[in-house]
């Protein structure tokens, strides 16, 4: 019996201005029911066009040539008349996609797009097709589905249009199921709950599945076989565990340790890959991965690898290695203060007190109803020491960001105070405020936005010097040079734009520009998330180094805990405008004493197979509740497992749980320290 | 949606007050007397005061202003000067027979401006499209009243096919009646209209197809044709449907060229010739219509936006 799908030398090509791309260079592999593959790569890699092209879907320009076959059961699905392959597409192979936000159609209610291949492909009436939707749109999780179908796409939350994408794909109960990305675009907590509803209904209706993943954490827990792809080809494919523990190829060695675990050590640098992919309209000769590899040779220049091994793990290396680096093969990390001990100085450098800030609700003000407000931030304190890193996590619509430009100085809180240095920041004007902002820089999420793209870099760089006026122009040049070094960005960069740069060069020259002015405190919000896994090493040591030497505090904020508990000393936990924990990042990690914590935590996937599969559950269920009308007492409390009448009641305190470790919850998981009143719970509640 | 679109109407019909004061005041500046325009050069200076006395002209502007609101309130713009008839009964006269011209041209460019730009969208940077941009970016440039005059020398003079002078007929039956010589007018005002609007659509349909649920409803294994109609077509209506609204002037403008070209007794044509009279009852009458189907266009099109787009439509919901 042929296998369910078997896709043999694809090789897509994509006709541009510049050239033509080879996405995809000879991929073959199979899948059968029931099991899922996945498809493992930087962007770039080709993941995505595999998946394009085996539903015929392929951008303009682009086509398979070559011997290029794709059999579904058999049956070949390359050369077929475009007729034929839309009764295949969406009927026997459906696909998700990764943005919820984008994928649905705005002006269309979900039941009917939900229904419309239904309709297609069943040729049932329009009843019988609403019938299915509600039908499958309850399978994956929509409460009350029969009510929503009238529903239209912007009235719904990010995880709840996953779900209904996903209903759209399984809607005709395919028999693969290609996602593409379908979580990078949502919070850990939605993400664990979207990937165990894959899984399950993989399960239950004996789909086959090719999940396609940059995070190495969702290819161990939900993958059974992994292609890892680079540069167009398959470098490395083999069964979930062994890539994990004894892979055969440098790249997927490499990729694995620069990604920072949960487990880290601080201590040491992140492996990085040096360089960037080569560029597909003329990829070199030889081993792709040559002018990275940290085992190449002259035979790797020159001679092509093919895939070689048994059938259980195929590799193409000519120098293949045995299993992951070890753990020394990396330098130590300076570190500006002494990791372990939360340092207790005489005044901190950064000081917020209570502070709230409110949000009017837009457009919608119902009478009698008075104003209604989105409550960002509802009494936040935190403190941080010179030389301090200071990690913000939570979901997205926690008040994190609000918080972060409150820090710096870009908005101003409703009620409490933002101290530096012993200075209020609420009670500057001018150009004293001006001068105080200088030590205080924003470093932001998207290096490409926050660039201005008709500016060159140089100019870029130069103008926070010539808003303080700082310096002659010479001297400005001379500062712009030495920021660049700093950065490790060549000499001549000042001369391009920012365009002419790659993402991770292009975050150097972000963190460049907030060096500028020498602040003391950078705040830096999701400074490596639109990177990718190799590039984000990289960066992750630049902080760090940069922080040693210039002897700087951080404030990151991320949604990704192991970003977060790499490069801080220690963390605060947000929840709904409410600071629910802080403490050292192994307080956090290892002694979590706030439910959300301990959820958060273990919705986080690590890329190790064994420990991802041993975990029950999925971490937190729900969602964040909305902002306007938070929940009384406890604001967790509508997705915490323990909660108990007291806790609509009464809103909890931060209560102390160790040296610097507070947490606010009435049935903590850990025993709070005896009568001794948290300062920080005397201050929340002020 | 009630709400909004009773917010919607309260402000157009400030912008309407808006558009009176400023017509009422532009065209009192305007230098040379309508008494002047109306005598003729060699008037004495007595009966020049008797004109203005009689017209209401030798009070404060002010005053002036006001008995202009009272009277237009009640449908009374005065009396023309030249034509001595009521404003109104001129206004009412032409106005359907404008609603004919650009109704009809307005559909027709619409009918032929939208998939065309889905197609030039469809089939971007191919040979196709670039003909298509070049055709409308001449048609575009060049001056209104050339490229009637092109149409008239080509059609009625050269081919001797269509009447160069547009129906004449009192009635909007009577101009129906006679569509051979409503061809050139309206085919001048459609293209002019259709080389904008096809512009826009295209670069809105552009944009709607690198949306990811176009590629979403591909992946359902829907024909490219029933993607394009169901999801591509609305959605790149959005953007068009506001300029739409906003371009009613441009389309008068054009009307106003166009008629005094082919002769046609629209508006355009009254306007035209109570500017070159300084028939300033006229002129006042006929630039309020226009400032009000101009607001009028706008909350049409507030309101086919509010009903193409749910995002809007569910605001106070
Ligand atoms: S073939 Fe050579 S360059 Fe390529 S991965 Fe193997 S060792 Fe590295
Ligand atoms: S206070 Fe109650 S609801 Fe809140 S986290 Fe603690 S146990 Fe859960």
């Amino acid at each position: 019996m042929p296998p369910l799908l078997e896709v043999r030398n694809l090789t897509t090509h994509i006709r541009t201005r510049r050239g033509t791309v080879r996405a995809v260079d000879d991929v073959s592999f199979t899948l059968e029911a029931g099991e899922t593959l996945g498809l493992v790569g930087e962007s770039g890699c080709g993941k995505s066009m595999t998946g394009l092209s085996l539903m015929g879907l392929l951008p303009p320009g682009g086509a398979m040539v070559g011997d290029s076959s794709v059999a579904l059961d058999g049956r070949e699905l390359v050369g077929l008349p475009e007729r034929d392959l839309r009764r295949v597409r969406g009927n026997d192979i459906a696909m998700v996609f990764q943005d919820p936000m984008t994928s649905l159609d705005p002006t269309k209610t979900i039941g009917h797009q939900v229904a419309e291949g239904v309709l297609l492909h069943r040729g049932c009436s329009r009843a019988e097709a609403a019938d299915r939707a509600a039908e499958v749109l309850g399978l994956v999780g929509l409460p009350h589905p029969r009510e929503r179908l009238k529903d239209y796409p912007h009235q719904l939350s990010g995880g709840l249009r996953q779900r209904v994408l996903i209903a759209m794909a399984l809607a005709n109960e395919p028999r693969v199921l290609i996602a593409d990305e379908p979580t990078t675009a949502l919070d850990v907590t939605i993400q664990a709950q979207i990937l165990a509803l894959l899984a399950d209904l993989r399960a239950r209706l004996g789909m086959a599945m090719i999940l396609i993943t940059h995070d190495m954490g969702v290819t161990a827990g939900h993958t059974d076989r992994v292609n890892v792809m680079y540069a167009g080809r398959i470098a490395e494919s083999t069964g979930t565990d062994r890539l994990f523990h004894g892979m055969r190829h440098p790249y997927t060695q490499s990729l694995l340790a620069s990604v920072p675990r949960l487990d880290q050590d601080p201590g040491k640098e992140l492996p990085t890959i040096p360089g960037m992919p080569p560029d597909l309209t003329d990829p070199p000769g030889g081993c792709r991965f040559a002018g990275r590899c940290r085992y190449a040779t002259d035979r790797c220049r020159t001679d092509e690898p093919e895939l070689t091994g048994s059938d259980q793990h195929r590799y193409a290396c000519w120098h293949p290695t045995d299993g992951p680096l070890p753990p020394s093969a990396t330098a130590a990390v300076p570190r500006a203060t002494e990791a372990a001990a939360p340092a207790v100085h005489d005044r901190p450098l950064l000081e917020a007190r209570g502070l709230v800030r409110e949000f009017p609700v837009r457009g919608a003000r119902i009478p009698g109803r008075g104003r209604r407000v989105v409550h960002a931030l509802s009494g936040v304190s935190l403190e941080l020491a010179p030389g301090e890193t200071f990690g913000l996590v939570g979901e997205s619509g926690c008040g994190k960001t609000t918080l972060g430009r409150l820090l710096v100085g870009l908005d101003r809180p409703d009620t409490g105070t933002v101290t530096l240095d012993g200075t209020d920041l609420g009670l500057l004007r001018g150009r004293e405020l001006r001068r105080r902002r200088r030590d205080l820089q924003m470093m932001f999420q998207d290096p490409f936005s926050s660039l201005d793209p008709r500016m060159r870099v140089g100019g870029i760089l130069r103008e926070p010097l010539q808003i303080q006026g700082i310096g002659t122009a010479r001297e400005q040049k001379a500062r712009v040079a030495e920021l660049l070094a700093e950065v490790g960005l060549p000499e001549r960069g000042a001369e391009l734009y920012p365009h002419e740069f790659s993402g991770g060069q292009r975050q150097r020259i972000g963190l460049a520009r907030a060096l500028a002015l020498t602040p003391k405190l950078i705040v830096a919000d999701e400074p490596v998330s639109a990177l990718d896994v190799s590039v984000r090493a990289q960066v992750l040591n630049l902080m760090n180094r940069l922080q040693a030497s210039h002897g700087l505090s951080y404030i990151v904020i991320s949604h990704d805990l192991a970003v977060v508990r790499y490069l801080a000393d220690r963390i605060g936990v947000m929840y709904l405008g409410r600071m629910v924990e802080v403490g050292s990042a192994d307080d956090i990690h290892l002694r979590a004493a706030h439910p959300y914590t301990a959820g958060l935590l273990k919705a986080v996937p690590v890329p190790d197979p064994q420990l991802e599969r041993a975990k029950l559950g999925t971490g937190i269920s729900g969602e964040l509740p909305s902002p306007v009308d938070p929940p009384s007492g406890c604001r967790f409390r509508t997705r915490c497992p323990l909660a108990r009448e007291r806790c609509a009641d009464e809103e909890p305190a931060l209560r102390l749980f160790g040296a610097g470790h507070t947490a606010a919850c009435h049935f903590p998981l850990q025993q709070p320290l005896p009568d001794t009143p948290a300062k920080a719970a005397t201050d929340a509640s002020a | 949606m009630t709400a909004y679109l009773l917010r919607r109407t309260g402000q157009a019909l400030v912008v309407v007050f808006g558009v009176m004061v400023l017509t009422f005041v532009m065209i009192h500046l305007v230098p040379g007397s309508a008494a002047r325009a109306s005598l003729g050069t060699r008037a004495t200076a007595e009966r020049i005061a008797l004109f203005n006395a009689a017209n209401g002209l030798d009070r404060p502007l002010a005053a002036q202003f006001v008995s202009f609101v009272q009277q237009a309130a009640e449908g009374n713009f005065g009396t023309s000067y030249s034509l001595h008839q009521p404003v109104s009964t001129l206004i009412a006269q032409r106005l359907p027979r404008d609603g004919v011209l650009l109704g009809l041209s307005t559909l027709l460019a619409l009918s032929v401006a939208l998939p065309m730009g889905i197609f030039q969208a469809v089939r971007r940077g191919r040979v196709a499209d670039h003909v298509l941009t070049v055709v409308s970016f001449v048609l575009y440039s060049m001056p209104d009243f050339f490229f009637a005059l092109l149409l008239v020398a080509v059609f009625s003079v050269q081919l001797h096919l269509l009447p160069s002078q547009a129906p004449q007929a009192e009635s909007v039956a009577g101009i129906l009646a006679d569509p051979r010589a409503l061809v050139l007018p309206v085919v001048t005002l459609t293209l002019v209209s259709v080389a904008g609007f096809s512009r826009y659509m295209r670069s809105s349909a552009i944009g709607t197809l690198a949306q990811e649920y176009v590629q979403v409803a591909r992946s359902k294994g829907l024909p490219e044709r029933l993607v394009l109609r169901r999801h591509v077509l609305r959605n790149s209506l959005l953007p068009v449907v506001t300029v739409l609204g906003l371009s009613a002037p441009t389309v008068v403008a054009g009307a106003v060229i166009a008629e005094s070209v082919f002769n046609y007794p629209g508006m355009g044509l009254l306007f035209f010739q109570a500017a070159t009279s300084k028939d300033y009852p006229v002129m006042l009458g006929s630039t309020l219509v226009v400032g009000v189907a101009t607001v009028i266009g706008s909350l049409l099109a507030d309101i086919a936006y509010s009903l193409l787009d749910p995002r809007i439509r569910y605001v106070d919901a």
